[in-house]
């Protein structure tokens, strides 16, 4: 399984944001998303590298032409991170509720004595 | 309606607003209720203010926890530390933790924002995680991306 701190860093970019943006579409070659992003190739090259290495996009050659997608793992890991940590940020918050009833109850209680006195 | 890359979990009780914050901020609300299913945990120090650490033990209690953690060979006292970063009494309280509970996941901080807002009998609980710190949070500020992997995963289904 990757790291999900890689998997942050990765996505903390805008240009690469731009590129998975543009690779939504479907399969794209390198020189067109130089043209779209109106970018140097250079850079271009160097954001899909990064991207490949984390697993985010995939890539073939057609010929000349190296062609890259998206990958699918990335993101429903990304999705699955949200569901269990809002899980277990929801079973917490059921024990916050009964340390919060038993408090409220021990407060009404304790205003309870103190009216009678 | 917020759709960046967060979770936020809303609540509301029927309490004094006073009792939920302690509950978050005092050593004995904090032990009341704090850590994973099956563990209790135990405030070491607790300095409440911006900078300012909270430091506690987290120790697995259930059997089936102590199990899982001699197997896994993790100690069955868990040092852990988070760090306050907004401490508004009564209103709002943020910090940062680290998120290391998947297996198999390097861990990495997380930011908690906790906001109390006190309603005619009711105190709102809205409870928001960004998964990032805040400085790589910042750049992509404009991005959406609980919506965006939305649409992603309709586009990978095709």
């Amino acid at each position: 399984m990757m790291a999900h701190a890689s998997v942050f860093q990765t996505l903390g970019d805008p240009t690469r944001l731009r590129i998975l943006d543009a690779l939504r579409e479907g399969e794209h070659a390198v020189g067109d998303l130089v043209t779209r992003m109106k970018a140097e190739q250079s850079g271009i090259s160097r954001h899909l590298r990064i991207l490949h290495g984390a697993g985010f996009v995939r890539v073939r050659s057609d010929g000349p032409r190296r062609l890259y997608a998206l990958r699918r793992e990335p993101f429903q890991e990304l999705d699955g991170w949200l569901k269990a940590y809002r899980s277990l940020w929801e079973k917490r918050l059921d024990r916050f509720e009964t340390a919060l009833a038993k408090k409220t109850q021990a407060r009404r209680g304790k205003a309870k004595t103190d009216s009678a006195e | 309606m917020d759709t960046r890359n967060r979770i936020v979990i809303q609540r509301s009780y029927a309490a004094a607003l006073e009792d939920v914050w302690d509950l978050w901020t005092t050593k004995e609300g904090i032990e009341s209720w704090w850590g994973p299913e099956g563990f209790r945990v135990e405030v070491r120090k607790l300095d409440l203010r911006p900078a300012g650490e909270l430091h506690y033990a987290m120790i697995a209690e259930a059997p089936e926890m102590v199990a899982f953690m001699e197997q896994a060979k993790m100690p069955v006292v868990q040092d852990c530390r988070l760090r306050f970063s907004e401490v508004i009494p009564q209103r709002r309280l943020s910090y940062l933790h680290q998120a290391d509970f998947i297996p198999g996941v390097a861990p990495y901080d997380v930011t908690h924002v906790v906001e109390l807002e006190p309603l005619a009998d009711r105190v709102l609980l809205t409870l928001t995680f960004d998964r990032m710190h805040d400085d790589i949070w910042t750049q992509r500020a404009t991005q959406g991306w609980e919506q965006e992997l939305g649409k992603l995963a309709k586009v990978l289904a095709k």
